[in-house]
């Protein structure tokens, strides 16, 4: 059973054809680049897999269920956790209080008015070990809105850790990063995808990244899936090089 | 029994025509910058009082245009010195400059022109009605219908056709892009406030002929204003076009079988489309 | 309280979050002592509570939940009728009119949220005030029930019978006075305890970034109901107690106008904090008292505290007090 597969899945806006019938499957476990130049439709279809949006056509199957008629907030609840290309938090929060919301939000206790003793210590729990695993404990109390790009990314992936995703889907990471936070995310991410088995769906626009994190990576021109295969399959295919790798990696 | 709808049908075409110029003042302005302007029935008294101290000297048709047109650059001083500063700002401060703004325009029209109703005379020729079956039509309100008519016509024209009124819809539709395009986004909300204000002080010129003028002539029309946009669709001007003229004749029809209900229908009908169809039937998606 | 209502500046201590709290109660209880020493009376500060309560209530969606609302006189007004109609045609029990106004007032509230729950933004408060308006003319045209423009009068506020004992608020302002105070420390204590509730983390989520909340799960259309229609009982509740602090209910409670002074007062003490629109209620009806009693064009100038408000108060006076410390 694969976590995540996409069949024939398509988006028009009007007449714009944004993703054009693309197809593909992620397995358990697994660490997916999807690539393709600006424009490709990339986001888009992260838009389709995680709900901010409904395909004009195609099925959407995670972990074998359907769940392209699913807004976002039921397909978290089914287990997909997202982060975005321009970073999504709770600017006048702490740390700890953004990833404290996620951890309670996804454990059901969202409506709470109270919360005994065992359900705050899990909460609780949670939330240190996810800032942990980022590595900001020591920002725990640092308001979110002042931290430099690179955390406030690392708070973001935090949060969505603390929803204990199946699927982690992050949305160029390390976009407009220098080059010392680039490595720091993408040891994170490696360490997530190595030790916690975290099934990952990563778009990228940094080859040296891509390469150096994905088990399998996805092509997509102008909408459309161009190629399909590992690494070392992209990078020798003449048709994406064509397309897209003009530098090499 | 005819004879009783076509003359509430016509009614409705009035007020409705009244609705939709005052809607389309105020949903250029929400349009464009996202302010909700509450001031507006303020300032569709204004025009109507600016007109009353024009007629005398210039006389009707002219003061027709000149109070419009004095309003709006009243509105335009306004936009440019206090309304700029909330751009981009949360809604709330949007909506509190212009409710002050309200009280500061309606109390300075009761201590300039009193508290009581005044008068505005329109031309005898307009008073007459054009025949004794369809006593109802008098050439005022003929005229007011034409006179609507041919502001909307121009208002969808000039939206159309010239270049500034391209850059509204393109700056409706984004505004950044449009500043990024090195147009000059300051003038052009200014100019399309003042747009909405003209809008405004004509209605109030058509009013005060049809009703008088009160300082708070305006505020009938402010809320089914508000209705009109929420029922047509929330930033479309068509779609307030189109609210105004079916919350307008829903009131004169509803007056026919059951009176007491006429002004209710309008808020039945806005109820039923927030249930159904919350962007409004014209409505863009996403613009909640 | 104040954890959750930092803005980009340091978070008050422990210490003096305490200080804080007991410092507005002392200032609370004490009030008919120190209210004539400044040419205050009871009546005036029964009036600041309750329209504080009623600021607070607006602010628990406003501020702690990011919606904006400028129709909650609605909500208000129908506490004000709610009161007014148990005390007039009913019985002589304040319990009671208390709670038909917060009943009449909340669960209209709870109806109208269901219908407006999917607008955001400006649409959002285009909408509360269309259908604070409808109450309005139902007010004032449904002249049998409701008292039309004079509304429901004749009545007056009913000693409290607590079997032993009575409380007869109806002759001793300053025995009302703390009655109106209790009222207020229940409902601002709840609000306050829900606030620092999972649930109101929630809400403050919402505020923060709703994009970011529907993506940890969390049914946004739902919860902004929810909010809404807490405040609108909390905002009831203070309007029931208008009702028995006028003696009579009228339309002027549900203008659009008090809709605007409440979101003054809150923006004016500060939206993103828990006290604030209670600092903001206490200037703004001290300032319009004294307004209305040497000008006629008293309109004029509220008016013109709500242009200034907006120009140069945009944080509000808490705010501009917190700027300083962080700087």
């Amino acid at each position: 059973m694969s976590m995540l597969e996409a069949r024939n899945v398509s988006k028009h806006f009007g007449s714009l054809v944004a993703v054009r019938e693309v197809s593909l499957t992620v397995a358990k476990g697994e660490l997916r680049a999807i690539i393709g130049p600006n424009g490709a439709g990339k986001t888009t279809f992260f838009n389709l897999i995680t709900g901010f949006f409904p395909p004009t056509a195609g099925e959407i199957l995670f972990d074998g269920e359907p769940v392209a008629r699913l807004t976002a907030a039921e397909r978290v609840k089914r287990g997909m956790g997202r982060t975005f290309q321009i970073t999504e938090v709770f600017p006048q929060l702490t740390v700890h209080e953004n990833v404290r919301i996620a951890a309670e939000a996804a454990a059901g206790y969202g409506l709470r008015l109270w919360l005994g003793s065992a359900a705050s210590k899990i909460v609780a729990g949670t939330v240190e070990e996810m800032i942990e695993v980022t590595g900001l404990t020591a920002k725990t109390e640092r308001v979110v809105g002042e931290l430099a790009h690179g955390d406030q990314r690392a708070a973001e992936i935090a949060m969505a850790l603390a929803l204990r995703p199946r699927l982690l889907l992050l949305d160029e990471p390390t976009a407009g990063m220098g080059e010392q936070e680039t490595y720091e995310i993408t040891g994170l991410i490696r360490r997530l995808h190595r030790d916690k088995s975290y099934t990952i769906i990563l778009v990228e626009h940094d080859m040296r990244v891509v390469f150096h994190l994905a088990d399998r990576i996805s092509v997509l021109e102008q909408g459309a899936l161009l190629a399909d295969g590992t690494p070392a399959e992209i990078a020798a295919d003449p048709a994406v090089q064509a397309a897209y790798l003009g530098k090499a990696a | 029994m005819g004879t009783l709808i076509l003359f509430n049908l016509f009614n409705g075409l009035i007020l409705g025509a009244f609705y939709v110029l005052a809607a389309l003042g105020l949903s250029m302005i929400l349009n464009l910058t996202n302010v909700i302007n509450f001031a507006h029935g303020n300032f569709i008294a204004l025009g109507g009082y600016l007109a009353f101290v024009l007629i005398p000297f210039v006389g009707f048709w002219p003061a027709l245009v000149l109070a419009p047109l004095l309003t709006a650059v009243i509105g335009f001083v306004i936009e440019k010195t206090m309304i700029y500063r909330i751009y981009g700002r949360d809604p709330i401060y949007s909506l509190l400059l212009t409710f002050g703004l309200a009280f500061m325009i309606e109390d300075a029209c009761r201590y300039i022109w009193g508290v009581n109703g005044l008068p505005l005379t329109t031309p005898a020729s307009l008073s007459t009605p054009l025949s004794s079956e369809f006593f109802f039509v008098n050439a005022y309100r003929l005229f007011i219908v034409g006179i609507v008519f041919v502001a909307v016509a121009g208002l969808f024209a000039f939206l159309r056709f010239t270049r500034m009124g391209m850059r509204i819809r393109a700056g409706i539709f984004d505004l950044e892009t449009v500043s990024a395009l090195g147009i000059n986004v300051k003038l052009l909300r200014s100019l399309n406030f003042a747009f909405g204000i003209f809008l405004a002080g004509l209605a109030g010129v058509l009013a005060g002929g049809q009703i008088g003028l009160n300082p708070n002539m305006g505020d009938t029309l402010l809320l089914p204003s508000f209705v009109a946009i929420i029922v047509g669709g929330m930033g479309s001007l068509v779609g307030t076009l189109l609210g105004g003229l079916l919350i307008g004749v829903a009131a004169a029809i509803t007056s026919v079988f059951y009176a007491p209900a006429s002004d209710v229908v309008i808020y039945v009908i806005m109820a039923i489309v927030l249930l159904v169809r919350p962007r409004g039937l014209l409505g863009e998606e996403g613009m909640q | 309280m104040s954890a959750l209502t930092r803005r980009t500046a340091l978070p008050l201590p422990r210490e003096l979050r305490w200080l804080r709290l007991a410092a507005v109660w002392v200032v609370l209880i004490a009030a008919p002592l120190w209210m004539p020493l400044v040419g205050g009376y009871t009546d005036l500060a029964a009036r600041i509570v309750v329209f504080g309560l009623a600021a607070m209530s607006l602010n628990f969606l406003m501020g702690f939940t990011g919606q904006v609302s400028f129709g909650h006189a609605a909500y208000f007004g129908l506490g004000v009728y709610g009161a007014g109609f148990v005390l007039l045609y009913f019985t002589h029990s304040t319990p009671l009119a208390l709670i038909a106004g917060i009943l009449l007032g909340g669960v209209s509230g709870a109806i109208i949220g269901a219908l407006i729950s999917r607008q955001r933004g400006i649409y959002f408060a285009l909408v509360t005030i269309a259908f604070q308006e409808v109450f309005y003319y139902i007010a004032y045209k449904w002249d049998s029930v409701t008292g039309g423009y004079d509304g429901l009068r004749g009545f007056q506020r009913a000693p409290i019978h607590f079997g032993l004992f009575t409380l007869d608020i109806q002759r001793n302002d300053i025995l009302f006075y703390y009655f109106v105070l209790s009222v207020f420390a229940i409902v601002a204590g709840a609000m306050g305890l829900i606030l620092r509730s999972p649930l109101g983390r929630t809400f403050l989520a919402l505020r923060e970034n709703e994009r970011r909340a529907r993506f940890l799960g969390v049914p946004a259309d739902r919860y902004i109901w929810l909010s809404f229609t807490i405040s609108a009982f909390c905002i009831a509740a203070a309007g029931a107690l208008n009702a028995l602090l006028n003696n009579f209910s009228d339309p002027s409670s549900l203008d659009v106008t008090i809709s605007g002074e409440l979101v003054v007062m809150a923006v004016l003490g500060g939206i993103h904090s828990f006290w604030g629109p209670l600092l903001g209620a206490a200037v703004f009806v001290v300032v319009q008292n004294y307004l209305s009693g040497i000008t006629i064009n008293w309109l004029f100038f509220v008016g013109l505290i709500f242009v200034v408000v907006v120009m140069f108060f945009p944080r509000g006076l808490l705010g501009v007090f917190r700027q300083r410390r962080a700087a």
